[in-house]
Protein backbone atom coordinates (compact mmCIF):
# COMPACT_ATOMS: atom_id res chain seq x y z
CA UNK A 1 0.00 0.00 0.00
CA UNK A 2 1.47 3.12 -1.03
CA UNK A 3 1.92 6.58 1.39
CA UNK A 4 -0.66 9.25 0.74
CA UNK A 5 0.68 12.09 -0.76
CA UNK A 6 0.51 15.59 1.38
CA UNK A 7 -2.28 16.52 -0.89
CA UNK A 8 -4.52 13.34 0.31
CA UNK A 9 -3.09 14.43 3.53
CA UNK A 10 -3.88 17.95 3.17
CA UNK A 11 -7.60 17.09 1.96
CA UNK A 12 -8.70 14.85 4.63
CA UNK A 13 -7.14 17.33 7.78
CA UNK A 14 -9.20 19.70 6.06
CA UNK A 15 -12.33 17.42 6.84
CA UNK A 16 -12.26 18.10 10.39
CA UNK A 17 -13.36 15.25 12.49
CA UNK A 18 -10.72 12.53 11.13
CA UNK A 19 -8.30 15.45 10.41
CA UNK A 20 -6.47 15.26 13.17
CA UNK A 21 -4.62 12.11 11.98
CA UNK A 22 -3.94 13.46 8.77
CA UNK A 23 -2.56 16.69 9.94
CA UNK A 24 -0.44 14.89 12.21
CA UNK A 25 1.34 12.97 9.27
CA UNK A 26 2.17 16.03 7.63
CA UNK A 27 3.88 17.15 10.71
CA UNK A 28 5.74 13.92 11.07
CA UNK A 29 7.02 14.74 7.24
CA UNK A 30 7.85 18.22 7.32
CA UNK A 31 8.75 18.90 11.44
CA UNK A 32 12.48 18.47 11.12
CA UNK A 33 12.94 21.09 7.66
CA UNK A 34 10.86 23.42 9.39
CA UNK A 35 12.25 23.54 12.88
CA UNK A 36 15.89 23.67 10.92
CA UNK A 37 14.95 26.93 8.88
CA UNK A 38 13.76 28.21 12.41
CA UNK A 39 17.15 26.80 13.74
CA UNK A 40 19.35 28.72 11.33
CA UNK A 41 17.05 32.16 11.48
CA UNK A 42 16.87 32.10 15.23
CA UNK A 43 20.16 29.66 16.26
CA UNK A 44 18.42 29.13 19.61
CA UNK A 45 17.37 25.57 19.78
CA UNK A 46 13.97 26.63 22.44
CA UNK A 47 12.87 29.90 20.28
CA UNK A 48 13.23 27.61 17.27
CA UNK A 49 10.96 24.69 18.79
CA UNK A 50 8.24 27.08 19.44
CA UNK A 51 8.40 28.85 16.23
CA UNK A 52 8.28 25.64 14.80
CA UNK A 53 5.41 24.68 16.60
CA UNK A 54 3.58 28.00 15.85
CA UNK A 55 4.34 27.39 12.26
CA UNK A 56 2.12 24.29 12.02
CA UNK A 57 -0.66 25.76 14.20
CA UNK A 58 -0.46 28.80 11.57
CA UNK A 59 -0.14 25.67 8.45
CA UNK A 60 -3.44 24.09 10.26
CA UNK A 61 -5.58 27.43 11.08
CA UNK A 62 -5.12 28.09 7.19
CA UNK A 63 -5.16 24.83 5.67
CA UNK A 64 -8.63 25.71 3.92
CA UNK A 65 -7.36 28.51 1.71
CA UNK A 66 -3.98 26.70 1.53
CA UNK A 67 -4.09 26.06 -2.62
CA UNK A 68 -3.35 22.23 -3.36
CA UNK A 69 -1.60 22.59 -6.42
CA UNK A 70 1.07 24.27 -4.82
CA UNK A 71 3.54 21.69 -2.62
CA UNK A 72 2.99 21.46 1.07
CA UNK A 73 6.88 21.26 1.77
CA UNK A 74 8.27 24.63 0.05
CA UNK A 75 5.24 26.33 1.31
CA UNK A 76 5.21 25.64 4.83
CA UNK A 77 9.15 26.06 4.96
CA UNK A 78 8.43 29.78 3.54
CA UNK A 79 5.88 30.35 6.31
CA UNK A 80 8.71 28.76 9.18
CA UNK A 81 10.94 31.17 7.69
CA UNK A 82 8.43 34.56 7.63
CA UNK A 83 7.36 33.68 10.98
CA UNK A 84 10.91 33.99 12.64
CA UNK A 85 11.57 37.13 10.60
CA UNK A 86 8.90 38.20 11.88
CA UNK A 87 9.89 36.99 15.66
CA UNK A 88 13.54 38.26 15.08
CA UNK A 89 12.37 41.81 14.10
CA UNK A 90 10.09 42.30 17.15
CA UNK A 91 12.84 40.96 19.36
CA UNK A 92 15.93 43.09 17.76
CA UNK A 93 18.33 41.11 19.69
CA UNK A 94 20.45 38.12 19.26
CA UNK A 95 20.00 35.08 21.16
CA UNK A 96 23.58 33.35 22.01
CA UNK A 97 24.23 30.63 20.15
CA UNK A 98 23.37 27.09 20.87
CA UNK A 99 25.75 24.19 21.38
CA UNK A 100 24.37 21.71 18.50
CA UNK A 101 25.93 18.59 17.26
CA UNK A 102 26.55 19.10 13.87
CA UNK A 103 28.79 16.36 13.07
CA UNK A 104 27.44 13.53 11.21
CA UNK A 105 28.20 10.01 13.92
CA UNK A 106 29.07 7.72 11.20
CA UNK A 107 32.25 10.05 10.41
CA UNK A 108 35.65 9.82 11.91
CA UNK A 109 36.13 11.51 15.67
CA UNK A 110 38.63 14.04 14.12
CA UNK A 111 36.10 14.17 10.59
CA UNK A 112 33.38 14.99 13.35
CA UNK A 113 35.26 17.65 15.40
CA UNK A 114 36.26 19.53 12.02
CA UNK A 115 32.66 19.34 10.19
CA UNK A 116 31.26 20.68 13.85
CA UNK A 117 33.49 23.32 14.37
CA UNK A 118 33.06 24.93 10.40
CA UNK A 119 29.30 24.22 11.29
CA UNK A 120 29.52 26.10 14.04
CA UNK A 121 31.24 29.01 12.58
CA UNK A 122 28.74 28.85 9.78
CA UNK A 123 25.89 29.39 12.06
CA UNK A 124 27.82 31.87 14.23
CA UNK A 125 28.42 34.20 11.04
CA UNK A 126 24.73 33.18 10.08
CA UNK A 127 23.63 34.67 13.31
CA UNK A 128 25.53 37.82 12.89
CA UNK A 129 23.57 38.64 10.22
CA UNK A 130 20.72 41.48 10.54
CA UNK A 131 17.43 39.86 10.32
CA UNK A 132 16.06 40.35 6.73
CA UNK A 133 19.48 39.21 5.56
CA UNK A 134 19.28 35.96 7.15
CA UNK A 135 15.87 35.59 5.83
CA UNK A 136 17.05 36.18 2.13
CA UNK A 137 19.69 33.75 2.57
CA UNK A 138 17.15 31.07 4.20
CA UNK A 139 15.03 31.36 1.33
CA UNK A 140 17.99 31.93 -1.21
CA UNK A 141 20.29 29.06 -0.57
CA UNK A 142 17.63 26.72 1.65
CA UNK A 143 14.81 27.11 -0.20
CA UNK A 144 15.95 27.59 -3.51
CA UNK A 145 13.55 30.23 -4.57
CA UNK A 146 14.37 32.93 -6.80
CA UNK A 147 14.44 36.28 -6.79
CA UNK A 148 11.46 37.23 -7.68
CA UNK A 149 9.75 34.70 -5.29
CA UNK A 150 12.02 36.41 -2.54
CA UNK A 151 10.74 39.24 -3.24
CA UNK A 152 7.09 38.58 -3.22
CA UNK A 153 7.42 36.58 -0.01
CA UNK A 154 9.62 39.29 2.05
CA UNK A 155 6.96 41.75 -0.09
CA UNK A 156 10.49 44.06 -0.53
CA UNK A 157 11.76 45.51 -4.19
CA UNK A 158 13.65 42.94 -6.33
CA UNK A 159 17.03 45.54 -5.82
CA UNK A 160 16.83 44.74 -2.07
CA UNK A 161 16.96 41.18 -2.13
CA UNK A 162 19.52 41.46 -4.84
CA UNK A 163 21.54 43.84 -2.51
CA UNK A 164 20.72 42.20 1.04
CA UNK A 165 22.01 38.70 -0.64
CA UNK A 166 25.04 40.02 -1.77
CA UNK A 167 25.74 42.00 1.56
CA UNK A 168 24.95 38.74 3.62
CA UNK A 169 27.30 36.86 1.36
CA UNK A 170 30.07 39.52 1.35
CA UNK A 171 29.80 39.40 5.37
CA UNK A 172 29.73 35.72 6.05
CA UNK A 173 32.60 35.07 3.12
CA UNK A 174 34.44 37.54 6.01
CA UNK A 175 33.48 35.94 8.95
CA UNK A 176 34.55 33.00 7.97
CA UNK A 177 37.50 33.43 6.02
CA UNK A 178 38.37 35.75 9.02
CA UNK A 179 38.17 32.22 11.28
CA UNK A 180 40.12 29.93 9.11
CA UNK B 1 29.26 42.96 -21.29
CA UNK B 2 32.60 43.51 -23.27
CA UNK B 3 35.30 40.11 -23.52
CA UNK B 4 37.31 42.28 -21.40
CA UNK B 5 35.07 43.89 -18.73
CA UNK B 6 36.24 42.28 -15.67
CA UNK B 7 33.10 40.99 -13.95
CA UNK B 8 31.17 42.33 -10.99
CA UNK B 9 30.58 40.80 -7.48
CA UNK B 10 26.81 41.26 -7.82
CA UNK B 11 26.97 40.00 -11.75
CA UNK B 12 29.32 37.03 -9.81
CA UNK B 13 26.28 36.73 -7.42
CA UNK B 14 23.15 36.78 -10.01
CA UNK B 15 25.49 33.98 -12.37
CA UNK B 16 25.70 31.64 -9.61
CA UNK B 17 22.20 32.26 -8.93
CA UNK B 18 20.93 31.72 -12.22
CA UNK B 19 19.47 34.99 -12.48
CA UNK B 20 21.83 36.73 -14.93
CA UNK B 21 21.01 37.50 -18.61
CA UNK B 22 24.75 37.59 -19.18
CA UNK B 23 25.31 34.24 -18.89
CA UNK B 24 27.15 33.43 -22.33
CA UNK B 25 29.46 37.15 -21.71
CA UNK B 26 30.07 36.28 -18.05
CA UNK B 27 31.40 32.59 -19.28
CA UNK B 28 33.48 33.84 -22.25
CA UNK B 29 34.92 36.56 -19.66
CA UNK B 30 36.17 33.90 -16.86
CA UNK B 31 37.75 31.45 -19.35
CA UNK B 32 40.33 34.35 -20.43
CA UNK B 33 40.57 35.95 -16.54
CA UNK B 34 41.85 33.64 -14.04
CA UNK B 35 41.03 36.76 -11.58
CA UNK B 36 37.30 36.63 -11.77
CA UNK B 37 37.63 32.90 -12.27
CA UNK B 38 38.91 32.72 -8.55
CA UNK B 39 36.63 35.38 -7.85
CA UNK B 40 34.02 32.89 -9.14
CA UNK B 41 35.51 29.86 -7.62
CA UNK B 42 35.96 31.72 -4.13
CA UNK B 43 32.20 32.19 -4.37
CA UNK B 44 31.03 28.98 -5.28
CA UNK B 45 33.30 27.50 -2.09
CA UNK B 46 30.89 29.73 0.07
CA UNK B 47 28.03 28.82 -1.36
CA UNK B 48 29.13 25.30 -0.72
CA UNK B 49 29.56 26.57 2.61
CA UNK B 50 26.45 27.76 3.67
CA UNK B 51 24.48 25.03 2.38
CA UNK B 52 26.31 21.61 3.53
CA UNK B 53 25.36 23.08 6.90
CA UNK B 54 23.89 19.76 8.46
CA UNK B 55 20.20 19.66 9.79
CA UNK B 56 19.49 19.15 13.45
CA UNK B 57 17.60 16.38 14.52
CA UNK B 58 14.77 17.21 16.66
CA UNK B 59 14.19 16.28 20.33
CA UNK B 60 10.61 15.64 20.45
CA UNK B 61 8.02 15.01 18.15
CA UNK B 62 5.70 17.93 17.06
CA UNK B 63 3.18 15.35 15.25
CA UNK B 64 1.61 14.26 18.97
CA UNK B 65 0.30 18.37 19.70
CA UNK B 66 -1.67 17.58 15.91
CA UNK B 67 -2.94 14.51 16.23
CA UNK B 68 -6.24 13.90 18.18
CA UNK B 69 -6.73 11.11 20.79
CA UNK B 70 -8.27 8.49 19.47
CA UNK B 71 -11.78 8.64 18.86
CA UNK B 72 -14.25 7.57 21.03
CA UNK B 73 -15.15 3.72 21.05
CA UNK B 74 -19.00 3.14 19.16
CA UNK B 75 -22.12 3.32 21.11
CA UNK B 76 -22.86 0.50 23.16
CA UNK B 77 -25.14 -1.57 21.44
CA UNK B 78 -28.95 -0.95 21.69
CA UNK B 79 -29.95 -3.96 23.68
CA UNK B 80 -27.25 -3.29 26.63
CA UNK B 81 -28.65 0.37 26.81
CA UNK B 82 -32.22 -0.61 27.01
CA UNK B 83 -30.94 -3.46 29.68
CA UNK B 84 -28.89 -1.25 31.62
CA UNK B 85 -31.79 0.98 31.78
CA UNK B 86 -33.93 -1.39 32.82
CA UNK B 87 -31.84 -3.03 35.56
CA UNK B 88 -31.34 0.39 36.40
CA UNK B 89 -35.34 1.13 37.07
CA UNK B 90 -35.37 -2.25 38.72
CA UNK B 91 -33.10 -1.57 40.73
CA UNK B 92 -35.03 1.71 42.01
CA UNK B 93 -38.31 0.15 42.79
CA UNK B 94 -36.84 -2.51 44.51
CA UNK B 95 -35.50 -0.33 46.67
CA UNK B 96 -39.06 1.64 47.33
CA UNK B 97 -40.72 -1.81 48.13
CA UNK B 98 -37.19 -2.63 50.00
CA UNK B 99 -37.89 0.52 52.13
CA UNK B 100 -40.38 -0.99 54.95
CA UNK B 101 -38.21 -3.38 55.64
CA UNK B 102 -34.85 -1.55 55.50
CA UNK B 103 -37.16 0.25 58.25
CA UNK B 104 -37.62 -2.57 60.34
CA UNK B 105 -34.39 -3.25 60.23
CA UNK B 106 -32.72 -0.15 61.11
CA UNK B 107 -33.67 0.11 64.80
CA UNK B 108 -31.37 -3.65 64.91
CA UNK B 109 -28.59 -1.35 63.86
CA UNK B 110 -29.44 1.25 66.11
CA UNK B 111 -29.96 4.31 63.63
CA UNK B 112 -33.31 5.11 65.43
CA UNK B 113 -33.26 8.85 63.84
CA UNK B 114 -33.61 7.85 60.22
CA UNK B 115 -36.13 5.27 61.06
CA UNK B 116 -37.98 7.82 63.47
CA UNK B 117 -37.51 10.10 60.30
CA UNK B 118 -39.09 7.92 58.21
CA UNK B 119 -42.00 7.20 60.69
CA UNK B 120 -42.77 10.65 61.27
CA UNK B 121 -43.29 11.21 57.40
CA UNK B 122 -45.62 8.25 57.38
CA UNK B 123 -47.74 9.40 59.77
CA UNK B 124 -48.16 12.59 58.25
CA UNK B 125 -48.56 11.29 54.90
CA UNK B 126 -52.15 9.19 57.13
CA UNK B 127 -53.12 12.40 58.46
CA UNK B 128 -53.13 14.21 55.26
CA UNK B 129 -54.82 11.66 53.74
CA UNK B 130 -57.02 11.47 56.29
CA UNK B 131 -57.51 14.93 56.24
CA UNK B 132 -58.36 14.74 52.59
CA UNK B 133 -60.57 12.21 52.93
CA UNK B 134 -62.79 14.13 55.12
CA UNK B 135 -63.52 16.57 52.52
CA UNK B 136 -66.85 17.76 51.55
CA UNK B 137 -68.36 19.86 48.90
CA UNK B 138 -71.69 20.64 48.62
CA UNK B 139 -72.84 19.44 45.07
CA UNK B 140 -70.14 16.88 45.31
CA UNK B 141 -70.53 13.18 47.13
CA UNK B 142 -67.63 12.48 49.55
CA UNK B 143 -64.42 12.38 48.12
CA UNK B 144 -62.76 8.84 48.48
CA UNK B 145 -59.46 8.41 48.02
CA UNK B 146 -58.23 4.97 46.54
CA UNK B 147 -56.66 3.31 49.19
CA UNK B 148 -53.43 1.78 48.82
CA UNK B 149 -53.04 -2.45 48.29
CA UNK B 150 -52.61 -4.47 51.07
CA UNK B 151 -48.70 -5.64 50.85
CA UNK B 152 -48.82 -9.41 51.27
CA UNK B 153 -46.82 -10.56 54.48
CA UNK B 154 -43.89 -12.15 53.29
CA UNK B 155 -41.37 -13.44 55.44
CA UNK B 156 -37.52 -12.10 54.33
CA UNK B 157 -34.34 -12.66 56.41
CA UNK B 158 -32.19 -9.86 56.79
CA UNK B 159 -29.84 -12.08 55.00
CA UNK B 160 -31.88 -12.69 52.27
CA UNK B 161 -32.17 -8.75 52.07
CA UNK B 162 -28.79 -7.86 52.53
CA UNK B 163 -28.44 -10.08 49.51
CA UNK B 164 -30.38 -8.74 47.40
CA UNK B 165 -29.99 -5.47 48.21
CA UNK B 166 -26.17 -5.87 47.83
CA UNK B 167 -27.04 -7.96 44.37
CA UNK B 168 -28.86 -4.95 43.10
CA UNK B 169 -26.65 -2.14 44.10
CA UNK B 170 -23.50 -4.45 42.03
CA UNK B 171 -26.41 -4.51 38.93
CA UNK B 172 -26.68 -0.84 39.59
CA UNK B 173 -22.95 0.05 39.51
CA UNK B 174 -22.10 -2.26 36.65
CA UNK B 175 -24.83 -0.95 34.95
CA UNK B 176 -24.11 3.21 34.97
CA UNK B 177 -20.51 1.48 34.51
CA UNK B 178 -21.19 0.53 31.27
CA UNK B 179 -23.01 3.11 30.26
CA UNK B 180 -20.89 5.38 31.25
CA UNK B 181 -17.67 3.90 29.57
CA UNK B 182 -17.66 6.34 26.36
CA UNK B 183 -17.63 9.34 28.66
CA UNK B 184 -14.64 8.03 30.28
CA UNK B 185 -11.83 7.69 28.02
Amino acid sequence: MTAPTDRDLIIRARRGATGGDAFGELVTRYQTGVFNVCYRMLHERGAAEDLAQETFMRAYDRLHTFDLEREFGPWIRRVAANLCLNHLEAQKATAPLDEERDADESQKPEKQVEVKERSAQVRNALASLPPQYRAVVELRHYQEMSYDEIAAELNIPLSDVKSHLFRARKILAEQLHASD
Amino acid sequence: MHLTDHVTDDQLNEYLDNESAERTQIESHLVICDGCAARLTALKTLFAEIESLPEIELTHNFAARFTPTPSLPPQLPRWLTLTATLQAALALVTVILAAPFIANLLPAIEIPSLTDIFLQMQSQWTAWLNALSTLRFDSWQAFQLPTLPQIPALEFSSLFIALTLAGVSMLWLVGNGLLLRNQMK
